[in-house]
């Protein structure tokens, strides 16, 4: 009945095609991975706004599955999937590790903190199946106290306020306004970074382009 | 062909296969919903829905938001009576279109998580680490393997269900008189596509199936195309559009092609690596198709019916089988049927086909 047990086997053009296909199929993805593998040191530079409760980059690109609930789940859409298109039209360092994993372009659209969403904790936090995004709740003390998603930084040589108008944008923008971002003489920007979580809020209400309020991502090197 | 005898008695509607293609058919359903309900949850938080509705009448953008929101306020809870008129509770609406998220690599759906085994062990093998909420979401899949086996083959998976679909071309090829040829190739390969696959992930700490494993990629595909032609309806272009489809829908093409003159259901006998880990999931499943020897007649049309080139009519159907059923629907003589068993008895013993698969 069993015909694999016991009779010695023939070399026909079947077993011959078999073992062809699969030598071609694992060559081909040993190359293809060894190819992947090339390349992935060259991200490490890389840096992009991760969602809020994000891990360190390095555990989060090997956490991160790539299924994209998280951006789903976002209620502003400020989270897409990381593509070379994407990131190279929002001045972001293409990496190909990062394709797919999700990504926030506060140029585009920033984090609201889920303000107004339903539910008791940030939405992507707890969309995230694979605890690369680790549930935070949307509690206000505890977004001050857990959430660094970057640090906007000024360019004083491109900010209206630092440049004899007065703005004010971004100030107001601010969803923690007082204690991230005060506005100064002439709504001058004065960014504590202590408290900024990296919203990417002021970013997006700048009026000027390229943007003179930033945010750095935390998981950049420098 | 040597059936003749049992022609006359053939196939009557099977409920296994009927409620089979409804639940492939909802997969799509789904994969196809799910972004759109992500946009209805966006345009709902923007206040836009309405208008969105209004200026998109008659398209399929406008169509999709109007019916999403027509079954939304027959849930319980979302709708209220504000100044005489029913309208949405924008809350309870906006919570149930957040409860369906992702694709068959990953979804949510309602109450439930559920994960891909493949990107668990992705995850797991990338980052050497198994948190909780992974464990949480590959509690069901990972179950349903081990007492079912390969269902996720032969039940859920989008690309099979399509692959599944191209291969009636076969047949309609025969009817042509142009006779396809079936090569076979070795049902190891995809063992080792797997065993390379999760190497490469723990070199490069970088989940690298979910590149290109077809359905994750696939079901990306589609989703992106659904948000693709959102977003032309904002820029002023409502209306269908197919441009998005990119790669994997071409390569899917390619592969039915291939499959329908040369090899049949190439891609899931032989290749796939998610199949390869059902497989090895389910190698000792209760959940069997069990051969009545007495009953059969020989007729072999279980063997010619079978979509994973398994030899039932000899009660082989070991860890390749996806217990589709196609070859209990095929059976004229009622000798085929499911049986609960534990592996102990030789009978169901396991039983990989002819070529290596010792993996």
């Amino acid at each position: 009945m069993n015909n694999g047990s016991g009779a010695p086997k023939l070399l026909t053009r079947r077993r011959v095609l078999g073992h062809f296909g699969s030598g071609v199929v694992t060559v081909a993805s040993l190359a293809g991975g060894a190819w992947m593998l090339a390349l992935s040191g060259e991200d490490a530079e890389a840096a992009c706004l991760r969602p809020p409760g994000a891990q360190a980059e390095n555990d989060f690109l090997s956490s991160c599955i790539r299924c994209g609930r998280c951006a789903d789940a976002c209620p502003n859409r400020s989270i897409v999937a990381f593509t070379p298109d994407n990131a190279r039209e929002n001045s972001v360092a293409p990496g190909r590790r990062q394709r797919g994993t999700p990504v926030i372009f506060p140029r585009r659209q920033a984090c609201i903190l889920c303000n107004g969403a339903p539910g008791e904790n940030l939405l992507c936090t707890e969309a995230c199946p694979s605890g690369a995004l680790q549930l935070t709740s949307k509690d206000t003390e505890h977004i001050r106290e857990h959430v660094r998603m970057g640090v906007a930084e000024v360019d004083r040589n491109l900010c209206y306020s630092y440049n004899g108008a007065s703005c004010g944008a971004c100030v107001r923008a601010c969803p923690l306004e007082g204690k991230a971002l005060r506005a100064g003489l002439w709504e001058k920007p004065l960014i504590d970074s202590e408290e900024c979580v990296g919203c990417g809020l002021c970013e997006r209400a700048c009026i000027r382009y390229p943007q003179a309020i930033r945010v750095k991502p935390s998981n950049s090197r420098t | 062909m040597s059936t003749a005898g049992g022609m006359g008695k053939r196939r009557r509607p099977s409920l296994l296969g009927i409620s089979r293609r409804v639940v492939q058919l909802g997969v799509i359903v789904l994969i196809l919903a799910i972004p759109a309900l992500a946009r209805y949850n966006n345009y709902l938080a923007a206040y836009e829905l309405d208008r969105k509705i209004e200026k998109w009448v008659g398209t399929v953008q406008g169509v999709t938001l109007a019916s999403i929101d027509t079954v939304i306020r027959t849930l319980p809870g979302a709708e209220i009576e504000r100044a005489g008129r029913m309208q949405r509770k924008r809350d309870v609406a906006r919570s149930y279109a957040q409860s369906m998220q992702g694709g068959v690599w990953s979804a949510q759906l309602g109450p439930v998580s559920l994960t891909d085994p493949l990107a668990a062990a992705e995850s797991v093998a990338a980052s050497r680490k198994l948190p909780w909420v992974l464990a949480a979401g590959l509690a069901i899949p990972l179950l349903a393997t081990l007492l079912l086996g390969r269902i996720f083959c032969s039940w859920i998976c989008p690309v099979g269900f399509l692959l599944e679909l191209s291969d009636k071309l076969r047949g309609v090829l025969r009817f042509l008189e142009i006779k396809p040829r079936n090569l076979r190739f070795s049902f190891g390969m995809k063992y080792s596509l797997l065993a390379v696959g999760l190497l490469l992930t723990a070199l490069s700490a970088t989940p690298v199936l979910a590149y290109v494993y077809p359905p994750a990629v696939f079901n990306r595909e589609l989703h992106d195309l659904v948000f693709a032609m959102f977003d032309r309806a904002e820029n002023g272009k409502p209306g269908l559009w197919l441009g998005g489809l990119s790669w994997m829908a071409m390569l899917l093409a390619a592969i039915a092609l291939f499959e329908v003159l040369l090899s049949r259901r190439w891609w899931c006998r032989y290749v796939c690596p998610g199949g390869a880990l059902y497989a090895l999931l389910g190698w000792s499943r209760p959940l069997r198709v069990k051969l009545k020897r007495e009953a059969c007649t020989d007729c072999a049309a279980c063997t010619a019916a079978c979509p994973m080139g398994l030899n039932p009519m000899k009660g082989q159907m070991g860890i390749e089988c996806d217990n589709c059923g196609v070859c209990i629907t095929a059976c004229g003589d009622d000798a085929l049927d499911y049986g609960f068993a534990m592996p102990t008895s030789p009978e169901t013993q396991p039983l990989p086909q002819s070529q290596g698969t010792r993996a």
